[in-house]
């Protein structure tokens, strides 16, 4: 499990929002676009720790944009699974739902349809 | 065992830092001929001084060429005046020569005709006498004005009027008679009909130390000038200057007037620069100015230089900087690989009645660990456990999680765990909060005699069993990964193989490509696996091929039954 050539860094935007009107208590919703892999993984995680610790309530991560996802995208949101209370995958590709799967993470990471 | 061992690998690295010693010692030469000479500045103020010496002397010589032609011009139009002078002295003498010879030497006619030329405010001569020209001279017929000089000396009056009518002109200059003042003589002689006479005139006495001056008036107020009997300008020769002290200085020019067999020479130079100070004043300007910007441009061309090299110094001190770095990221690169292979097997255990065989490749061409590893661990003389894992992430905390993780599945075997206990156990060793890390395991416990398979999957991808030209995945239950839940639990899979049954466990480096569903990938590993009958090694060699480009990490364990 590994990324790509580290002198070329993916392509990859994160839109960061509050999602409290979304339920109750304190909730983050985080839409990714791009390709996340190792290389600019480590910019996702600096994005959104902050934030993440001011909400740990619920973590809404909105995959629509996201094109391509490797193992350690897979491994940081395991990370955020374990710290916050709730997380939730939303607008899963079918090639990255079948990874998750095949890795046996669809329970540990919520995934939605 | 692996297509590039550690020690191939260590050999390459010092061998590449030799050859990038060697190209920057000759770039370090290319930046020294780069370099401007330090005799360039004295160059450009050679050029410099060198041309501003040819302005200098083309102004200057184009200035004095413009004075001399002024100055030419002036001595010219000032010695008009002079030669109108003279007329004025040679028309009455040459009449009254002419008056006596037409009388015979009639000494009334000719006293009156020559009185008025001695009297008056300003008159003409000082002195007219009538001489008749032959031997034994007693003295002058008739004396108009002052008693003449020449009188007191009969034989020089001789011998001169004898010059006098024999010259071409018959008009003669005696020279300058010192007593009792200077006064120049002058005598005529008529062409002659029957007697000859001479009239001799002497001048007013010239001034005190010959000096007068141009009026101010005069348009000649800018000159000096010198009038000289004759042509030599001698001292004792000169007529009137305006000046204390002749000969004159510096530019001058000179005219020649003839008076009869003898000459006036007429010379003038100027007091201020006829065109004016400026164009005088030029050449000095242009020369420094010229000597300014030469030694400027020296300076500023030395400072170029000073800054060119520097740069030049700069950019291969760079240069050395960038080919240190590239000696040592190859030597990084060359320990990372090292460090890798040495976490892998070295030698692979040796069941009677199966054959194995293992690749590793590495991913991405730089100086990272990658986290995958495969292992084959014999458990007696008829089981061995197969492991293949993916450790997420890169570097040494990757490698360092994928070896800890591997001796522990060891100490685990050794103590006889099933595969499922082993995975129950690892998920204890390591948490994704704490590490960040994941690792997805594929334990598979290998009965060779009872010919059956035990396979435990932690989130990762199945294994394939090949048997007579048919692959099917082992898809049993699939844990979560390594690091997930410390209370993660496992269960296995149990399968029997068929005779001959070939086992491949890899990581997903081998099928996965971006933008494509991990089924394809595994689609095509099962054809290329069933296609080929060859034996394991080269087997594994052929589906290496598969991996397309791939940037991540490939590992592959393989085994075989042999009956």
């Amino acid at each position: 499990m590994a990324g790509l050539d580290a002198n070329n860094t993916a392509d990859v935007t994160f839109d960061i929002a509050s999602a409290d009107a979304d339920g109750g208590g304190t909730g983050l919703k985080v839409r990714i676009t791009g390709e996340l892999d190792i290389t600019n993984v480590d910019a996702l995680e600096s994005a959104v720790g902050s934030a993440l610790e001011r909400h740990p309530g619920r973590l809404i991560l909105d995959l629509s944009g996201l094109r391509f996802a490797d193992s350690s995208a897979i491994a940081l949101w395991v990370r955020w699974s374990t710290a916050v209370h709730e997380i939730e995958l939303r607008d899963v590709s079918p090639i990255l739902r079948r990874v998750i799967d095949s890795m046996g993470l669809a329970d540990t990471l919520n995934v939605k349809p | 065992m692996t297509e590039s061992g550690p020690v191939s690998g260590a050999v390459a690295g010092p061998a590449r830092g030799t050859e990038g010693e060697h190209v920057s010692g000759t770039e370090r030469a290319a930046a020294h001929s780069r370099r401007w000479p330090f005799w360039l500045p004295a160059g450009v103020l050679v050029i410099g001084l060198v041309l501003t010496g040819v302005l200098v002397w083309i102004s200057a010589s184009t200035y004095s060429s413009n004075e001399r032609r002024l100055l030419d011009l002036r001595v010219r139009e000032a010695g008009a005046d002079f030669t109108g002078a003279f007329a004025a002295i040679q028309t009455p003498l040459a009449s009254a020569a002419a008056l006596a010879d037409a009388t015979s030497g009639d000494v009334t006619k000719f006293i009156r005709f020559t009185t008025p030329y001695t009297v008056g405010a300003t008159p003409t001569f000082g002195s007219v006498t009538l001489w008749r020209v032959g031997a034994d001279q007693t003295g002058p017929l008739a004396v108009v004005g002052k008693p003449s000089e020449l009188s007191a000396t009969p034989s020089r009056a001789e011998t001169f009027f004898a010059s006098t009518a024999a010259s071409r002109s018959h008009l003669g200059v005696v020279g300058l008679l010192a007593q009792p003042r200077p006064r120049l003589g002058y005598a005529f002689t008529s062409p002659g009909l029957t007697g000859r006479y001479v009239v001799y005139a002497e001048s007013r006495p010239l001034p005190a130390n010959r000096r007068s001056k141009f009026q101010k008036s005069s348009t000649f107020s800018d000159l000096n000038y010198a009038l000289y009997l004759g042509s030599a300008q001698r001292p004792e020769d000169l007529l009137v200057t305006d000046l204390k002290k002749v000969p004159l200085t510096g530019q001058t020019a000179s005219l020649s007037i003839p008076f009869g067999d003898n000459s006036f020479t007429f010379v003038v130079n100027a007091r201020h620069p006829l065109l004016g100070s400026f164009p005088q004043r030029l050449p000095w300007l242009i020369g420094i100015i010229g000597v300014l910007l030469s030694i400027g441009a020296a300076l500023l061309t030395l400072r170029l230089i000073q800054r060119r090299n520097h740069a030049e110094e700069l950019a291969s001190s760079l240069e050395r900087i960038a080919d240190e770095n590239r000696r040592l990221y190859s030597e990084q690169r060359t320990i990372a690989q090292t460090l890798q292979h040495a976490l892998l097997p070295e030698t692979l255990p040796k069941i009677q009645g199966v054959e194995t065989s293992v690749r590793y490749e590495a991913g991405v061409e730089g100086v990272d660990i990658g986290g995958d590893w495969y292992d084959l661990i014999a458990l007696d003389d008829h089981r061995l456990l197969l492991v293949v894992g993916d450790v997420s992430g890169r570097g040494v905390r990757a490698a360092a999680t994928m070896a800890s993780l591997r001796y522990a599945i060891h100490a685990y075997a050794a103590q006889n765990d099933p595969p499922e206990t082993i995975l129950t156990k690892l998920s204890k060793l390591v948490s994704v909060g704490s590490t960040g890390q994941l690792a997805t395991i594929l334990c598979a416990l290998v009965d060779v005699k009872a010919r059956k398979l035990t396979v435990t999957s932690a989130g990762h991808l199945p294994p394939l069993l090949i048997s007579d030209g048919t692959g099917t995945f082992i898809k049993g239950a699939v844990g979560v990964p390594i690091g997930v839940n410390t209370g993660a639990t496992y269960t296995s899979t149990a399968v029997s193989t068929p005779p001959a049954a070939t086992l491949l466990a890899f990581t997903d480096g081998l099928v996965e490509r971006r933008g494509e569903s991990i089924d394809t990938g595994l689609e095509r590993l099962q054809r290329a696996a069933t296609a080929n009958h060859s034996d394991l090694d080269e087997l594994l060699s052929r589906l290496l091929e598969l991996r397309h480009d791939s940037d991540d990490d490939t590992a592959i364990a393989g085994l075989r039954w042999l009956d």
